[in-house]
Order: C-alpha cells, then sequence, then structure tokens
C-alpha cells in the first residue's frame, strides 16, 4: 500500500515535470489582437480553432462574466463561429471553458493566463495517469511495475501527450471515464456509506463528461451499463423472482440531474432552447465573405446526429487505425502489443473475477473505434494522430501492461515492449515539443510540404520551431531544440526501462 | 439495498400468456404480423416493384401463363425458375402481376418459413427457447430483409431453402438419420433452382459429407472425443472401419447428390434444351458475366481478381444487411461455438452458415458478380451503391449466432443482448443504419422508380390498343406500369413474331417502343431498309434524346 503512494507521487511528481517541459504556451495575458498572425501561427498556444474556440468563451466568463462572445473575440474565433439570439458563440461544447475560468483568473495574476489555463489540461492528464495506475493495479491486478509501465505508455508514448499540454476535450473525457470507471468497481464492490459516494462521482462523471464533448454520452455508456448491472441483481427464488436494488445508484440519480439541469439552462439561456447544442447554432459569416464567396452564408445549421453514419465506418476505421496520416499502429505501435494483452487477458480475466470489468474496458474501446469511424471527419481536422482515440488509449495502455507481466517469455516481451515505446515516444514527443496542425493527406498533398504526418514535426525541430512554454522563454539561445528534444527523450526512455528492468520478478522472466 | 420479491402470482400472467402458443408460434406470428406490415408499407408507398428486377420477375411468371406464346419455355434460360413458378399462380391475377402483390405474398411466405426455421435452428444448436426466440426476433427485425420479403425478388426464396436444408442437415449430422438427409437435399435441390447461390449450398454439402466420414475412415478426428481417435487403419479393425465408413459414406453421398444435384442437371439440361448451350446463364449477353465485363472495361469491377477485396466488399455488405451491431455481435457468437468443445460437428455447422459468405467472395472474385456500397467504392466511379442485397445472405448467419451467444450468456448479458437488438433498431430508425437493400432499390443502380424515363408516362397515358414491339432487356419501359396486357407485348422470347418483326415491323406492332441502342433500335432504327419501312408505316409520335415511341399509321 506504502508502496503504491509512493509510486502515485512519483507519477505525479515525474508527470508533471515532463509535461511542463512541453507545455504549450506565452507569457502574458492574451487579448483579441495578438491572435491574428501571431498566436494562431503554427506551433503557437492557438494554431488551431478548438483551442481559440474554447479560449475565447474563457476570457468572456472571466473579464464580462457572460458565456457569449464580444464581437472582437468572436473574430478570433472565426469562422468556428455561431449565432443565436444575436450573440456569438464558438461551436465548441461548453464544459472545457468552464473548467478553466479559475486557473485563468489565477493565472491572470501572474500575467501567464494562457499558461495556467493550459496547465489544467496537464493536471487533468496527471490525474487520469494516476486513476489508470489504479485501475490497473486494483482492478486488474497486475504487479506495481507494470502498473507504472501502462501509465507511461499512456502519458508519454501515446497521442495523450500531444493533447495534455494544450486546450482540448480529449483529456478531460479520458478523466471523467477512468474516474466513472474506477467509481463504479468500487460501487459494485463497496458495501455503506462510501458506495453513496461512489455512486454520485459516476454520476457525475457522466453528466461533466457531456458538459466536455457531447458524444461523450455515449462513449460512456458502457459504464453506465455496468453501473446498472451493479445496482440490479436478479435472482430466481422459492417464492419468485427476487429483485434486489442499491438504493445509492437511485438516489444519487440527482447528481446527475443537477448537472444536466445547469447544462440545459445554459443551453436555454445562450442557445435559446435547451435542447439546442453548441455544434447546432447557425454558423456566422462575415457580410463581406458572403459578398465574395458564393457558397457562404449566415443563417445555416448543422445536423451534428447527421455526422455520423454507419457508411463512414470502414474508411474511418481506416484513416483511425492504419493509415499513415493518423492512424493509431503507425503512429503508436506499442498499441499493438495491446491486442494481444486483451488475448492473453480473456481466461485470466475470469480466474481473477474481473470479467466485467475486462469486458467493460473493451467495450470502452470499441464504442470509441466505432463512434469516431462513423463521424464523417475521423482525422479530426489539422490534427496530430489520432485524437480522437485518446480514451481508448487509457485501456489500451493497460492492456500493454497486462502483456508484459501475463504468461511466459516476459523478458523478450519487455525487450519488444521496450523498443515499440521507443517508436511511440519518440512520436508522441515531436506533436507535444512542437505542433498538433498537421493537415490531412488530401489537403497536404496540395500543399508545398506534401507532409501529413508526424514527418512535417520533424522539420519543426530542425528548424528550432518549438511551441514549449519553458524553451521558447528560458532556452531557446541556449540550446537547440533538438538537443531538447533528445534530452526530454531519453530521460523518458531511461525511466521507462528502468522500470521495466526492475519489473522482473523470481517468477518471470 | 432493498430486495423486493415478485412472488410467481405476479407475473404468471406473462407465463401464461407466453404459453398460449408452442414458440414456433409465437415466431410465426410476429413474423406473419411485421411481414405484413412491411407489405401494406412498401404497397402504399409504391415500393414493392422499386428494383429493376422486380418486374422481370413478375413478367416472367406471367409469360408462362398470359403472353403471345405462353408455355414453359418463357421461364429462359438465365434466372433460375423456382421463384418463377411459385409466382405463376398469383400473376394469373392482374392486380397482383400489376402491383407486385404476388410477388409480395411468395416473399412473404418464404420469410414466415424462414423466421420459423431460425427459431428451430438455433433450438437445435443452443437447446434454449429464449435465445432462439431471439434469432428469430433478430431475423424478423431486420428491415433489409423486411423490406426484400415485400418484394418479388428471389432472395428470400434461397434463404428459405438455404435455411431448411440446412436445418435438416445439421440435424443428419446430429442423428445420422436418413429422413434429414432426405429433407436437406429436397430442400437443396430447391434452393439450386432458386439462385446460383443454391448450387454452393448443396456443394458444400457433399463436401461437409465427406469431410465427415473420411477423418474418421481414417481415425484422424471427425468427434471431439479422444477414445474414438486415432484408430490405425493399417490394422484390421482399422481397415474394417475404413471399409464401413467408406460405404457409408459412399450410400449417403449417393443419396443425398440423387436429389440435391438433380436440380443442377435439370438446368443444365434445359439451358440445352431451350436455347442449345447447357452453360447458356454463364456466358450469353443476358449473363451476370456479361454485364460484368462492361463494368471490367471501364475499370468498376474493384473486387475482379483481388481476394482480399473481394472479402472486404462482401463482409461490409453483410455487416450492413445484418446491422452492425448485430452482425459484430454475431461474430462474437460464432467464435464462442467455435471454441465450444463440446459442441459436435461445430465446424461444419459453421461451414453449412457460412456458405453465402465463400459464394459472394468467389463470385465477387472471379468477376461473375458485381457489388458497389457507398462505404467502400471509390466516389469516382458512376454508380455507388448496387446488389448491396446480397449482404442479406449472411442474415440467417448474423441471427442464428446472435441467438448462441444469447444462449452462453448469463441473465444480465441476455438482457444487455437485447438493449442491443433494440439499439440496432434504433440505428435503422435514426438513419444511422442505412437500409441498403431498400436504398438501392428506391436509388441505386438496381431501381427502376429512381430513373422512370418520361416516355413511360407517355405511353401510360397513350396506349390505346395493339401490340407493342419492346427489347425487354432494355427495360426501356415498365409493362405493368401500363395498361398494355402482357399478350400484346412482342420481344425476344416471343418467336417467330419477335424476328419477323425486325425485318417487317409492321407485320405484327401497332407500337414500337426503342431505346438508344437496344435490339429494337439495331435492327430497326439502325437499318436503312427496314428504317424506310417503319417510317412508311409508323408516325413518331414520343421522341426524347435516347427513347422513340412509333404508332402505327393506319391500319393498311
Amino acid at each position: 500500500m506504502k508502496k503504491d503512494k509512493l509510486i502515485i507521487i512519483a507519477i505525479f511528481f515525474l508527470g508533471l515535470v515532463i509535461y511542463l517541459l512541453t507545455l504549450r504556451g506565452v507569457a502574458g495575458n492574451p487579448v483579441a489582437r495578438d491572435f491574428k498572425e501571431n498566436l494562431d501561427k503554427p506551433t503557437m498556444p492557438f494554431e488551431l480553432s478548438p483551442e481559440r474556440g474554447r479560449f475565447v468563451h474563457v476570457v468572456n466568463l472571466a473579464e464580462r462574466g457572460q458565456f457569449d462572445l464580444s464581437r472582437e473575440w468572436a473574430e478570433v474565433a472565426y469562422p468556428d463561429v455561431g449565432i443565436a439570439g444575436g450573440k456569438f458563440y464558438s461551436f465548441f461544447a461548453p464544459g472545457t471553458s468552464y473548467f478553466a475560468v479559475p486557473f485563468y483568473l489565477i493565472g491572470k495574476k501572474f500575467g501567464l493566463s494562457q499558461v495556467a489555463v493550459f496547465f489544467m489540461e496537464v493536471a487533468a492528464a496527471l490525474i487520469s495517469a494516476i486513476f489508470i495506475y489504479k485501475i490497473a493495479r486494483k482492478i486488474f491486478n497486475l504487479p506495481n511495475k507494470a502498473s507504472l509501465f501502462s501509465v507511461f505508455v499512456f502519458a508519454f508514448a501515446s497521442n495523450a501527450w500531444p493533447y495534455s499540454i494544450t486546450l482540448y476535450q480529449h483529456i478531460f473525457t479520458t478523466l471523467f471515464m477512468v474516474a466513472a470507471f474506477y467509481a463504479a468497481w468500487k460501487f459494485a464492490n463497496e458495501r455503506g456509506g462510501r458506495a453513496w459516494l461512489y455512486a454520485s462521482w459516476v454520476w457525475a462523471a457522466y453528466a461533466l463528461s457531456i458538459m466536455v464533448d457531447y458524444p461523450n454520452a455515449i462513449l460512456m455508456l458502457p459504464i453506465m451499463i455496468y453501473f446498472v448491472y451493479s445496482t440490479f441483481s436478479i435472482k430466481r427464488v422459492e417464492e419468485g423472482i427476487s429483485l434486489s436494488i442499491r438504493w445509492a445508484a437511485i438516489f444519487t440519480f440527482i447528481v446527475f440531474v443537477l448537472i444536466t439541469g445547469l447544462q440545459f439552462w445554459h443551453n436555454a439561456h445562450y442557445y435559446g432552447s435547451w435542447r439546442e447544442l453548441a455544434g447546432g447554432i447557425q454558423t456566422y459569416r462575415h457580410p463581406e465573405e458572403i459578398a465574395t464567396n458564393a457558397s457562404a452564408s449566415t443563417g445555416t445549421t448543422k445536423n451534428i446526429v447527421a455526422f455520423f453514419s454507419e457508411k463512414k465506418i470502414p474508411h474511418g476505421l481506416f484513416i483511425l487505425l492504419f493509415s499513415d496520416e493518423r492512424g493509431l499502429f503507425f503512429f503508436y505501435p506499442i498499441f499493438i502489443l495491446s491486442l494481444f494483452g486483451i488475448w492473453f487477458f480473456y481466461k485470466k480475466s475470469r480466474e481473477v473475477v474481473v470479467f466485467p470489468e475486462y469486458v467493460l474496458a473493451l467495450a470502452l474501446i470499441l464504442t470509441n473505434v466505432a463512434l469516431y469511424s462513423s463521424w464523417g471527419d475521423p482525422w479530426g481536422g489539422w490534427a496530430f494522430g489520432p485524437r480522437y482515440l485518446i480514451p481508448s488509449m487509457a485501456w489500451l495502455s493497460i492492456f500493454a501492461g497486462i502483456f508484459i507481466s501475463q504468461g511466459a517469455h516476459t523478458g523478450i516481451k519487455k525487450i519488444l515492449a521496450f523498443l515499440l515505446f521507443l517508436y511511440s515516444s519518440a512520436v508522441a514527443l515531436l506533436g507535444a515539443l512542437t505542433t498538433n496542425a498537421v493537415p490531412t493527406k488530401g489537403e497536404a498533398l496540395l500543399l508545398p510540404i506534401k507532409k501529413y504526418n508526424f514527418l512535417k514535426n520533424i522539420d519543426f525541430i530542425g528548424n528550432n520551431h518549438s511551441g514549449s512554454f519553458i524553451y521558447n522563454t528560458y532556452l531557446s539561445g541556449r540550446m537547440t531544440l533538438l538537443a531538447y528534444y533528445l534530452i526530454i527523450y531519453f530521460a523518458v526512455a531511461l525511466i521507462v526501462l528502468l522500470v521495466l528492468i526492475a519489473s522482473r520478478n523470481k517468477t518471470h522472466g | 439495498m432493498a430486495e423486493i420479491i415478485i412472488r410467481k402470482p405476479s407475473f404468471g400472467w406473462l407465463a401464461r400468456f407466453a404459453g398460449i402458443y408452442l414458440p414456433e408460434s409465437w415466431v410465426l406470428l410476429l413474423a406473419f404480423l411485421a411481414g405484413g406490415l412491411a407489405t401494406i408499407w412498401s404497397f402504399f408507398n409504391g415500393y414493392i416493384i422499386a428494383y429493376g428486377d422486380a418486374e422481370s420477375h413478375l413478367n416472367i411468371a406471367k409469360r408462362v401463363i398470359d403472353s403471345l406464346t405462353p408455355g414453359f419455355a418463357q421461364l429462359g434460360g438465365i434466372w433460375l425458375p423456382l421463384p418463377h413458378i411459385f409466382l405463376i399462380p398469383f400473376v394469373y391475377f392482374d392486380w397482383l402481376w400489376r402491383t407486385g402483390l404476388a410477388g409480395s405474398i411468395v416473399s412473404g411466405i418464404a420469410f414466415i418459413i424462414s423466421a420459423v426455421y431460425i427459431y428451430k435452428l438455433a433450438n437445435l444448436l443452443t437447446k434454449n427457447n429464449l435465445a432462439s426466440f431471439l434469432a428469430a426476433l433478430v431475423f424478423i427485425s431486420n428491415p433489409n430483409i423486411l423490406y426484400l420479403q415485400s418484394t418479388p425478388m428471389t432472395e428470400l426464396s434461397l434463404i428459405v431453402f438455404f435455411i431448411l436444408s440446412s436445418y435438416y442437415f445439421i440435424l443428419f449430422l446430429k442423428d445420422e438419420e436418413l429422413l434429414p438427409l432426405i429433407m436437406a437435399a429436397f430442400f437443396g435441390f430447391c434452393a439450386t433452382l432458386s439462385r446460383y447461390d443454391g448450387w454452393a449450398l448443396v456443394l458444400m454439402e457433399a463436401g461437409i459429407l465427406f469431410l465427415y466420414y473420411f477423418p474418421i475412415a481414417f481415425g484422424i478426428g471427425g468427434s471431439d472425443s479422444k477414445e474414438e481417435e486415432s484408430e490405425d487403419i493399417s490394422s484390421e479393425k482399422g481397415k474394417n472401419l475404413f471399409k464401413e465408413t467408406w460405404s457409408l459414406f459412399e450410400g449417403r453421398l449417393i443419396l443425398f447428390s440423387t436429389l440435391a444435384f438433380v436440380g443442377i442437371a435439370l438446368w443444365l439440361f434445359w439451358g440445352f434444351l431451350i436455347l442449345g448451350d447447357p452453360l447458356y446463364f454463364t456466358h450469353s449477353q443476358f449473363s451476370a458475366n456479361s454485364q460484368q465485363q462492361s463494368w471490367l472495361s471501364r475499370g468498376e469491377l474493384p473486387a475482379y481478381h483481388n481476394l482480399i477485396v473481394a472479402f472486404k466488399y462482401y463482409f461490409v455488405t453483410a455487416m450492413s444487411s445484418s446491422g452492425i451491431i448485430i452482425f459484430i455481435t454475431s461474430i462474437l457468437g460464432m467464435l464462442v461455438f467455435l471454441f465450444d468443445r463440446k459442441k459436435e460437428n461445430r465446424f461444419f455447422v459453421l461451414l453449412l452458415l457460412l456458405v453465402p459468405l465463400f459464394f459472394n467472395v468467389a463470385t465477387l472474385f472471379l468477376g461473375q458478380s458485381v457489388i458497389f456500397i457507398p462505404s467502400l467504392t471509390p466516389t469516382t466511379f458512376e454508380w455507388t451503391l448496387f446488389n448491396v442485397r446480397y449482404g442479406v445472405m449472411m442474415a440467417p448467419f448474423a441471427a442464428i449466432f446472435f441467438g448462441y451467444f444469447v444462449a452462453r450468456r448469463s441473465a444480465f448479458g441476455k438482457t444487455l443482448l437485447v438493449a442491443l437488438i433494440i439499439s440496432q433498431a434504433m440505428l435503422y430508425f435514426i438513419g444511422f443504419s442505412p437500409v441498403l437493400a431498400f436504398q438501392d432499390g428506391t436509388h441505386g443502380l438496381s431501381s427502376f422508380i429512381a430513373k422512370i424515363p418520361d416516355a413511360q408516362y407517355f405511353i401510360a397515358n397513350n396506349y390505346d390498343h395493339g401490340m407493342v414491339l419492346v427489347d425487354d432487356y432494355a427495360r426501356t419501359i415498365s409493362i405493368i406500369r401500363t395498361s398494355i396486357p402482357m399478350k400484346e407485348i412482342i420481344y425476344v422470347g416471343n418467336k417467330p413474331y419477335w424476328e419477323e418483326s425486325l425485318t417487317e415491323p409492321q407485320k405484327y406492332a401497332r407500337w414500337i417502343v426503342m431505346h438508344r441502342n437496344d435490339a429494337v433500335w439495331r435492327n430497326i432504327y439502325d437499318r436503312p431498309e427496314v428504317n424506310a419501312r417503319l417510317f412508311k408505316y409508323f408516325n413518331k409520335v414520343y421522341t426524347s434524346e435516347d427513347i422513340l415511341i412509333f404508332r402505327r399509321i393506319s391500319e393498311n
């Protein structure tokens, strides 16, 4: 137990240091005029519309006390701007922006409002990493070193890294998912007063995850089904059928109602109807753009549900899993091992009585992959790697840990795991230190650069073109970006190597 | 935690209600209601004869009993005859022919029997009424199946014989009694005369018979019981066993093949008798192979000689046709079944239920068929939706293995799987999952209603009386959508009227309908000597870019 606590502390501080070294940002409290042709350039903190679209709401909430955007801030988020009731909004779900307001206010006092807001993501990623450790350790019964390896795979050899140092929804989705998973498991195994706490936690995580990103309502469903499974139990008895209900799960539904009620209030107050979602409001276009571009018009609305379609799945699957532009196994081949981990754990999960949790983890991965394969834009626009699969990477990391710790030949498995970790981590760090603004293949081939994956990021390293706040502020004149990259890379590699070596035991290689 | 005891009397009504009928009867009732409602919906929306092929099937049957030259020769030599023979008693009534309801009756009956036998087959494998009922429910609630069973298309005719033959064949493997083998052979015979997929079915059944008896003879398996394995065939006992098994195999193969393969032999003989070529269906200008050649010449036959692409196309089509959630779950069920060592003959059962996959992948690979599906077909192709209905052949597989998976789950798992059936229905309802067979029929390349020409309205409004010369294969106009009686149609199957009309168009016809480059156009319009006659005796009463319609000037 004590060892676990030490490891958790180590995860926190190690993760904090390494993530801070790559945290994207610039000093100062940015104002609207700082964005165009400056903060929105590649490697800058607002290089893409998802960061801008969320940050503008943070500023407006903190400075004006209103979620809607003033015209000058609407210009910052343009063209991803909609209009409802004569007011401007970005198309992104509001949760992340609301969470960021305290960070903005604290950061502003130190002249680091943007850095502080982005740091919120680092904090969320670290908490997620700790949950991953606890899930691997307590639920899947992995040895502590293998659990630690799982954490490192997620934190430093997956797409979580490039997206933990900027302002996106994915890390929060992951956080709520792992937290809800853990709480649901605790609820299933806990009786008494604490069960109420865990049940509340599950409902809260579900509701908050929807505030962060609407598709999470579906993404989190497997956890909610597991929760229902833990709530009701039916068995045949002599008199008839016995139905056991754990009221904690029923009464704590109020937590979900309250949070979702707030979300509905937000929708009604700002968008005009409790059912209206951020992505569904009317688009706004500049009058001059409408005059010059026949296809541009104000007033069009998007049917978000229609953007998902089964017929897109084959192509989406290829893009998300195998393509050289966003493919999971191309960017992070460490996850190939996870597939073997899943296979190995099938029988073992029954032995250690975690079969429902094993199925739940698989269901979460499958739901994530299926949902975003059917999404019209599986690339995630200009992005680095398969950003929509970040929640799945949490579970795949645990299965990678299972791979190195289960069965025979663990020595060879660890060598293989280390080699694949080196590749995957090198890719993840490329994204984290430089830019997430990588075009799709279709767009890149029309551009002079013609690069549509991490090869583009290598050019940025060569040109000393980094997004790292620490590097740009304190080190850019003292060392090349390549040197900085290698220092971080070798530090991470060394730590993981030590973990793998230390995880040798008497029974396994 | 609270515990509520629901006493038996509280839900006794449910058991009593369920017990009113046998489970099979419930399936029958449900299939009847669902099929009936789907047909009513198709009827009132005009979708029964949306497919171009739907009318052709109705017309073939109609011509056997009511045409210029009626007789069984009208069954032709391309499409297999049994579905058309089933239609004959119904198309006798003009209303049933013109509305397409004749086809709905045949497909509907096939649908109901299929649902009942999916229940029985699942029960054979699971011995679980609930799981078997859910297997049938998966089949019944499949919107692709529901739509096709409301049309004259031949898929349901094949599916019913495929299921019946498979059911009796598996029953034979279980008990080794002869009656099920004969029944399997009989329904195999029917399948071979319904669609060419049926040929693959009987071949597979014969192959399974071989695999079933031969390994035992050589002492290398056939049973999972170790005691029965490894009889040394070099020993005297082994030799006797080989002899016994060989003669058993020989006898049963002959018994099975005599009936199962006679359909194929009859069809080849029919081709020879009527068309002078037993393999007419494989290489005539009307054959699927000839049609695929035109796609190939345009570079739009993606699966041709590419096994992976062929597999990908059929797998995705089958998955979409069964519903993505249902299909993935059924694959899990299949894996559970495959790794269940207690299940005897599990490999044979699997091989049998996978026949549609093997057949369709093979025909796609060989260029004998083509599927265009929006999720895979490049948008640069002229069409991206065609023949996707072939995917429904895997619907029985999906239903049965879904049922098997249900049988192996706990009460909670069963509840979840029921939720999955509902979820799949929701995905269809909100439009996330496309109803491919319906889409192809209403606006794919297979559709007639998506491209009804203006000439159709002209002929429907202006036809008065007299014979109409038309190349039916080109589907220039839809006969059943006009008031033209079938016996007033002159088409390629009306000897000698057709041949004589192509040289002397005025001899029989009062109306001539031609489409650019169809047989009538080529033989009359493009040939100057006949063209002169055409304009001497006929007025051109309708002109469009591709279609011309002529009417006789006077009765001279």
